[in-house]
């Protein structure tokens, strides 16, 4: 799969995994489903976005620097961020399989 | 390469007159072969002799003749097994028995025993070992008879300049005079006496090696021996 | 005729240095000794170059016109092969600047440099062997190691004569699996002590003493050291579980630190929020 692709599915994953940790706090839990589905589309968002950039930059370094920028900027969190842009930049190939 | 120069064959490749040694102690080992045997080894074992056993030079000749007429018969070459050892290191440990044995019995002979020790002469100083002394003479026997060799057939193919040339360079014993000085002397040109001397010098690698034919057992010893032999 | 020894010394030398009359070559020196012959420097006066003349003292050529038609950059690539006017055989080839492997490894070098000296040994056997030449002789005095890191297998196809025995596979006829034991022995030598143990493994698979149960084939024991280096698991060793933990926390320590760092946060904000 191309690394936009592996940037919303680890978006996804992560962002659903950072919603539920809200459980935690158990005055969320009413609302934890919103939070949930808020979290998942801030990941894919990231996701996508670190995506884009691993298919034109080719660095671990500044994937994850790129990919906490872009937590930071989304509210979704600097070292899930940085996570997501870790994995786009090791996982999926940078090109269209066309 | 001219004919000329060339003894037989392309490469001068000697064409073998030598039998492996085990082909003719097989073949009841003719007189030649024995002789050459003899011609090459009487000296170094005369040597070998002389220190490893103290004898004066009537002594150690009479050892070596006795050796020579009595120990070289075919059991002598039967019992050679060429995985074990050369057939030089071989027969040196012969000689040792049997120089050991007579010396014994002549020890018996003498009533009360006891080993005199002779002295010995100044041209055995002792500073090698008796087998040291016996391959040094053995290689100083090879390259003497391969000489001999390379003379006789200067001489009879009428290489006589190319002898001289090699004579004057690589058989002299103190400074040698330069390939220019040996060109002028003989009115010959340098490149002459650098084709001579090669000429000359894988002539003699030839002989030295048809020597050793006659005193090997097959391929494989001779490629060892010819190793302790080239520097 | 009497010599004396100062003669004889001298005959005994220049009896065998190699006549090269008539060839194009002109000596210069002697370089070293092997097991079937002596290698010289020499002088190609026609292309104006210096080569490594190896003359050898039987008649038996070696895999000379086999290796002389193999091309690659760790073969030693021969020039010509002839006889010398003496009778004797001799290759001219390519004179190599650099150090002999077992001198290289004297060294301090790094892991990785070892097993690059070795990958590069193991793909010239390989093409060897995939056109039917075998080396039969393989061991460190047999590699050299050019002044820009080249790697150089040479001393093909002649049977060690008085060889290492360290390196000689056991069974009596050789083939392409003795070689591959030799490679494993050469990787062994490289090696430093103590070797990390999958590559004592890779080592000890290749030098089975039964030759079925060695690698199939010189890309295969090259495959499982490529393995090693990609901090995957290698196919001749069983490695305990916690080396596996070890391995996958090294393979993926920037990953895991990262998820570390995150469940870290979360704590703190966590427990922080409480208070």
């Amino acid at each position: 799969m191309n690394k936009i692709l592996v940037g919303l599915l680890a978006g996804l994953i992560l962002g659903a995994i950072d919603g539920a940790t809200a459980w935690f706090y158990p005055e969320t839990r009413p609302v934890i489903g919103g939070i949930l589905v808020g979290s998942s589309f801030k990941g894919m968002l990231v996701g996508l976005a670190s995506g884009w950039f691993a298919r034109k930059v080719q660095s671990t370094k500044w994937g994850i620097v790129v990919g906490a920028a872009l937590g930071l900027l989304f509210a979704f969190g600097f070292i899930t961020g940085a996570i997501i842009g870790f994995s786009t930049q090791r996982a999926g190939t940078p090109r269209c399989a066309s | 390469m001219d004919s000329d120069t060339a003894i037989g064959g392309p490469h001068d490749q000697f064409p073998s007159t030598q039998r492996w040694l085990l082909d003719a102690a097989a073949a009841g080992l003719p007189n030649e072969a024995l002789e050459r045997i003899a011609a090459l080894y009487w000296k170094p074992v005369y040597r070998f002799i002389r220190l490893k056993f103290r004898k004066d030079s009537e002594d150690a000749k009479d050892l070596t003749q006795g050796f020579f007429a009595s120990a070289l018969e075919r059991e002598f070459f039967a019992r050679f097994d060429p995985a074990k050892a050369s057939f030089r290191t071989y027969l040196r440990m012969a000689v040792e028995r049997f120089a050991a044995n007579a010396h014994a019995a002549e020890n018996r002979q003498k009533r009360g025993g006891g080993v005199e020790f002779e002295p010995i002469g100044e041209e055995v100083a002792a500073t090698n070992s008796p087998e040291a002394t016996f391959d040094r003479e053995w290689q100083r026997q090879l390259f003497g008879l391969a000489l001999d060799d390379l003379r006789a057939f200067c001489d009879s193919a009428g290489k006589r300049l190319q002898w001289l040339i090699f004579e004057a360079y690589d058989l002299e014993a103190g400074d040698r005079s330069s390939y220019a000085a040996l060109a002028q002397r003989y009115g010959i040109a340098e490149t002459s006496v650098t084709n001579y001397l090669a000429w000359a010098r894988r002539t003699l690698r030839g002989f030295v090696m048809e020597r050793m034919r006659g005193v090997t057992s097959g391929e494989r010893e001779l490629r060892e021996e010819m190793r302790r032999v080239w520097i | 005729m009497d010599l004396s020894d100062s003669v004889l010394d001298h005959l005994r030398v220049v009896v065998a240095l190699p006549d090269l009359t008539g060839t194009r070559y002109e000596l210069e020196g002697e370089i070293g000794r092997g097991g079937m012959g002596v290698v010289y420097r020499a002088r190609d006066r026609q292309l104006d170059r210096h080569v490594a003349l190896k003359v050898l003292d039987s008649a038996l050529a070696g895999e000379a016109p086999l290796i002389a038609r193999l091309e690659h950059p760790a073969i030693v690539p021969i020039y010509e092969a002839g006889t010398l006017p003496d009778g004797r055989a001799f290759y001219a080839m390519k004179l190599v600047a650099g150090t002999r492997l077992d001198r290289y490894v004297a060294e301090s070098l790094s892991l990785a440099e070892r097993l690059r000296v070795v990958r590069r040994v193991g793909e010239a056997l390989a093409l060897a062997h995939s056109r039917g030449a075998i080396h039969r002789d393989l061991k460190p005095q047999n590699v050299m190691v050019g002044e820009f890191g080249e790697v150089y297998v040479m001393d093909w196809g002649v049977e060690a004569v008085a060889g290492t025995p360290a390196f000689r596979a056991p069974e009596p006829s050789l083939d392409e699996r003795s070689d591959i034991y030799a490679l494993g022995a050469l990787l062994e030598f490289v090696l430093p002590a103590p070797p990390p143990p999958a590559l004592g493994a890779i080592a000890r698979k290749a030098m089975n003493a039964d030759r079925g149960a060695r690698y199939p084939d010189v890309t295969a024991l090259l495959a499982d050291i490529e393995r090693f280096r990609e901090g995957l698991a290698v196919e001749a060793w069983r490695e305990p579980p916690l080396h596996k933990v070890r391995r996958f926390w090294s393979r993926n320590a920037l990953l895991l630190w990262l998820l570390t760092a995150y469940a870290a946060v979360k704590f703190l904000l966590f427990f922080w929020g409480r208070r």
